[in-house]
């Protein structure tokens, strides 16, 4: 019997930026089953300075929660003996601060956007992007001083297509050995060249004797054409090495594990992947979007292909910080059901990044971190969407299954809430199943994928994932109150009933979870649902979930009234529509 | 279950981490002692340089220059020495912009670099070097009261601690603000408006320690010459009752009073725990007091505060632990511990309280 074989219990430790959470699954009867969960503050910062303190909390609540031991001797018990113990331990993070990362390129629409979106697959921050646009008069000067004064982890260096542009790729090259030569030796950042194949040996000789410096292939080796692979995979090497194995405590886990450690967006990306290949439809995506405290991940898997976007220090209380100070509070004020001014609402985004683990007690607190959570996930959006291969502005694909998941959107208090964050934020098109990952799961049972595949996935087909509802949402403009969809809703008993949703509202109908139900959809002809074109209708299989069927007629894009008081107005209705 | 905590405690060990921004040199050892504004790390910041475009500034091609360039690599120059120069009609001079040497040429350009001043950090707090941190700094510990404040601009400074309310929630006013108070560190109550801030500059105060602080008022806190700290929160938040009063018992004695923290931005997990907050410490002779344990379990009588609105800054005393999850006005459902703030009861959830230790 091979070890992969024998694994029935794994314990999985989930560090994150503010909460640790672990899970245990675990072989009941034939299938895997989340059994109990435990979540603690994570202690990756002073004053435990030490990742696995918080490792070690969360497990004394787990031997509290479950009646048995699961850490002895200052170590978790692996292998399982009996009761004792798990089979397997895995550890997944996000808690370790992004790369630092300078970009540095020609021309910022070509080599540089691709170089952007292989940086995007990691955690990763761009500190600086280095080129010649914006009329500097001295840009080898800025640019050395750039990478001198920041001293990041790594300088991204790309431009020209094979073949292509030399000496303005030699140009930056220069500056960057220049900046580099300045700093202490443990200080100076790590070179990665994917740029014009032709200058590999000269950027290697100019730069090696200042900085460590590999080659992959180039980002961008036509114009057309766009090779992220070899470059996203020494990005996460160099994360997992300089980031995940140096966070203090974190040999410690690796010790208690034997398995590697693994970043939790990669993790999150895996069980996308896997939705996408369960659900077997190649002419619909899979769409996964987690959004923390500190990041937010979104994973789309469209023809088997995983798009990962990781969008570090943009999540739901860092980024919206900083979005507030930088742009004001008026994209967040926007999503407010209720007036309040920028001191109350610059209040709660400073309480909150300094007492992350916070949770609002009252109902104005409340809107300021949902419309936190809408901002940020909608900004994220639109640059995901440029991995993709779309504009910004271009409407979402249809995705089936959503999967939604992370602290600050599953925290919410209500469902409701839930889903309309999700909505406002992602605004889907068409008819999507929409999965909750309650108890934080995902990101775990990818990285259970990783030694027991089978576990992964039965442990998600025996309902790790809550459904919160099928959402269909139709895109066209109509009047306000105008028919949009006529739908007759024929549940497994044989009970049926007609509806119409109409432009503007959101509409909700029962279809518990666990039921079944066949729609029969006819959408007025100026509305697409997805089912090939404009007015085109037909039969679909839904499921329920919390919230049931549900039609956003709002429209898309999504407008909000220009209007203060009309429109906390409509966000009041539309929270109350769905029971929020 | 972890609880995080703040150190509000009349005698116990101080323990200041002194670290440097980049690597540098530890000028202390370990159980030196250490005066306040006695050195114990410095480092030197890269080296100040410019690329000088002498081929544009000449108006001659790279490759034609030589001829005309009146330093080599490895000279030294003054501010304004002549670097290059073409006589004739319409000649033209390029000059070094500061003193340095001439570390690098090609390409028509000069690259010129001069040595950076070295940075320097005190020990701030009058103690013993408790441990020495290669080549980043020192940690240095005394004993004495600490209050560690959540939000700090950035400065630091030692001097006289002066109360200039009568009350925790009373704000601070500008004409409280006079000349008596030159160099010392004010406590200011609740808040301070813009007008106390720049009677506060004019007045030449030494720091300021107030509840709560404006968030439309911190860029203006930011330029401040002078360190502010807030004991308890962002907005309309009152100084905490328990650190009111060891403030004011510990008016007349010196203080050091630090605004550095961690950049808001990023997660930073020091704001929860003894290091890196912003904090006042008032060192006293005693050589020995409570040690703070950062495992404090939350029990029947513990000291905590509450971090979220409606009883932000408010600090009491956990009277029950009841079994099960409270409903909140937001609808959510939590565990929570019932409080006594002076008299009014309140429950209030785990998450949204800490310890003060």
């Amino acid at each position: 019997m091979t070890e992969e074989q024998t694994i029935e219990s794994i314990l999985v430790a989930d560090c994150g930026a503010v909460n640790t959470n672990l899970l245990l699954l675990e072989r009941v009867a034939e299938s895997y089953r989340f059994v109990a969960q435990a979540e603690t503050l994570t202690t990756a910062g002073a004053p435990w300075n030490d990742v696995s303190v918080g490792v070690v909390h969360a497990i004394w609540d787990l031997e509290r929660i479950t009646g048995r031991k699961f850490h002895a001797n200052g170590k978790v018990i692996v292998p399982r003996e009996g009761l004792t113990g798990v089979d397997a331990f895995v550890v997944i993070l996000s808690a370790p601060e992004p790369l630092h990362v300078v970009l540095a390129g020609l021309v910022p629409e070509m080599s540089l956007e691709s170089a952007s979106h292989a940086v995007a697959s990691i955690y990763a921050s761009v500190e600086a992007v280095l080129c010649r646009e914006g009329g500097l008069r001295s840009p080898e000067e800025t640019w050395a001083r750039t990478v001198r004064d920041l001293a990041p982890d790594v300088v991204l260096l790309v431009g020209g297509v094979d073949g292509g542009a030399s000496r303005p790729v030699m140009e930056l090259a220069d500056a960057i050995a220049l900046g580099a030569s300045m700093l202490e030796s443990d200080r100076r950042p790590r070179l990665i060249y994917a740029g014009n194949a032709k200058l590999r040996s000269q950027v290697t000789k100019l730069l090696g004797e200042i900085v460590t410096v590999d080659v992959v292939d180039n980002v961008r080796p036509t114009v057309d054409t766009e090779h992220l692979g070899p470059t996203q995979a020494l990005l996460e090497q160099l994360y997992i090495e300089q980031r995940l194995y140096k966070l203090p405590g974190v040999d410690t886990l690796s010790v208690w594990s034997r398995l590697p450690l693994l970043p939790t967006a990669t993790a999150f990306g895996r069980v996308v992947e896997y939705l996408w290949h369960r659900e077997g439809r190649q002419e619909r995506g899979v769409l996964g979007v987690d959004v923390g405290a500190a990041s937010i991940t979104i994973a789309a898997c469209q023809h088997g292909e995983l798009a990962l976007s990781v969008h570090s220090q943009k999540g739901s209380v860092y980024g919206a910080l900083a979005l507030a100070e930088d742009e004001g509070v008026a994209a967040l004020q926007q999503w407010l059901p209720e007036e309040m001014n920028a001191a109350q609402i610059l209040a709660v985004l400073y309480n909150r990044a300094l007492k992350p683990w916070t949770i609002p007690q009252q109902l104005p607190e409340l809107w300021v971190e949902q419309a936190a959570v809408r901002e940020m996930l909608r900004r994220a959006m639109r640059e995901a969407r440029t991995i993709w291969g779309g504009s910004q502005e271009d409407a979402l694909p249809g995705f089936d299954p959503i999967l939604v998941s992370g602290g600050s959107l599953v925290h919410m208090p209500r469902p409701g809430q839930i889903l309309l964050a999700l909505l406002d934020g992602l605004e889907p098109t068409g008819i999507s199943t929409v999965l909750l990952d309650t108890n934080r799961a995902a990101p775990a049972l990818g990285a259970i994928a990783g030694i027991k595949p089978l576990a992964a996935a039965s442990a998600l087909d025996a309902g790790t994932l809550v459904p919160l509802g099928t959402v269909i949402s139709p895109v066209g403009k109509a009047h306000p109150g105008e028919g949009i969809l006529q739908m007759r809703i024929i549940y497994e008993d044989g009970s049926t009933l007609a509806v119409e949703a109409h432009y503007g509202e959101l509409e909700l109908w029962p279809l518990l979870p666990g039921q079944r139900a066949t729609l029969e959809l006819r959408p007025n002809r100026r509305f697409d649902i997805g089912l090939g074109a404009p007015g085109h209708g037909g039969k679909v299989q839904v499921m329920g979930g919390l919230l049931g069927l549900v039609v956003d007629g709002r429209g898309r894009p999504l407008v909000l009234p220009e209007n203060p008081e009309q429109r906390r107005h409509r966000l009041q209705r539309w929270l109350w529509d769905v029971g929020g | 279950m972890i609880l995080p905590f703040s150190i509000v405690n009349p005698l116990t060990r101080i323990e200041v981490v002194r670290q440097l921004p980049q690597p540098g040199k530890v000028l202390v050892r370990e159980r030196d002692n250490v005066e306040t504004f006695q050195l114990v790390a410095e480092y030197t910041p890269p080296p100040q340089f410019a690329i000088i475009n002498v081929s544009r500034e000449l108006a001659v091609p790279p490759k034609k220059l030589s001829p005309y360039l009146e330093v080599a690599v490895g000279d030294a120059v003054a501010e304004g020495a002549v670097l290059a120069s073409r006589g004739g009609l319409g000649g033209r001079a390029c000059r070094a912009p500061f003193a340095g040497t001439v570390t690098g040429s090609g390409r028509g350009r000069l690259l010129l670099e001069a040595p950076s001043r070295p940075v320097q950090l005190n020990a701030l707090v009058p103690g013993i070097v408790a441990r020495v941190l290669p080549g980043e700094g020192a940690v240095i510990q005394a004993w004495g009261a600490l209050i560690q404040g959540v939000w700090g601009n950035g400065k630091e400074v030692f001097g006289v601690l002066r109360v200039a309310v009568r009350g925790a929630h009373q704000s601070l006013r500008a004409k409280k603000l006079d000349a008596s108070l030159q160099g010392a560190v004010v406590v200011g109550g609740s808040s301070c408006d813009e007008e106390a801030l720049e009677q506060a500059a004019e007045m030449q105060i030494g720091g300021m320690i107030v509840g709560g602080v404006s968030p439309q008022l911190m860029p203006r806190l930011m330029e401040m010459p002078f360190p502010v700290v807030a004991t308890d929160g962002v907005g309309k938040v009152s100084m905490s009752e328990a650190i009111f009063k060891l403030l004011r018992s510990l008016e007349g004695r010196e203080a050091a009073l630090s605004g550095r923290m961690p950049d808001l931005h990023r997660p930073a997990w020091s704001r929860l725990g003894d290091v890196e907050r912003p904090y006042v410490a008032v060192p006293m002779p005693a050589q020995n007091g409570t040690v703070v344990d950062r495992n404090t379990p939350l029990t029947l009588g513990s000291r905590v505060r509450a971090l979220r609105a409606p009883y932000m800054g408010m600090s009491g005393v956990v009277v029950d632990i009841p079994p099960g999850f409270v409903l909140l006005e937001t609808g959510a459902r939590r565990p929570c511990v019932k409080v006594d703030f002076e008299g009014e009861t309140v429950l209030i959830p785990y998450a949204n309280l800490e310890l003060l230790l």
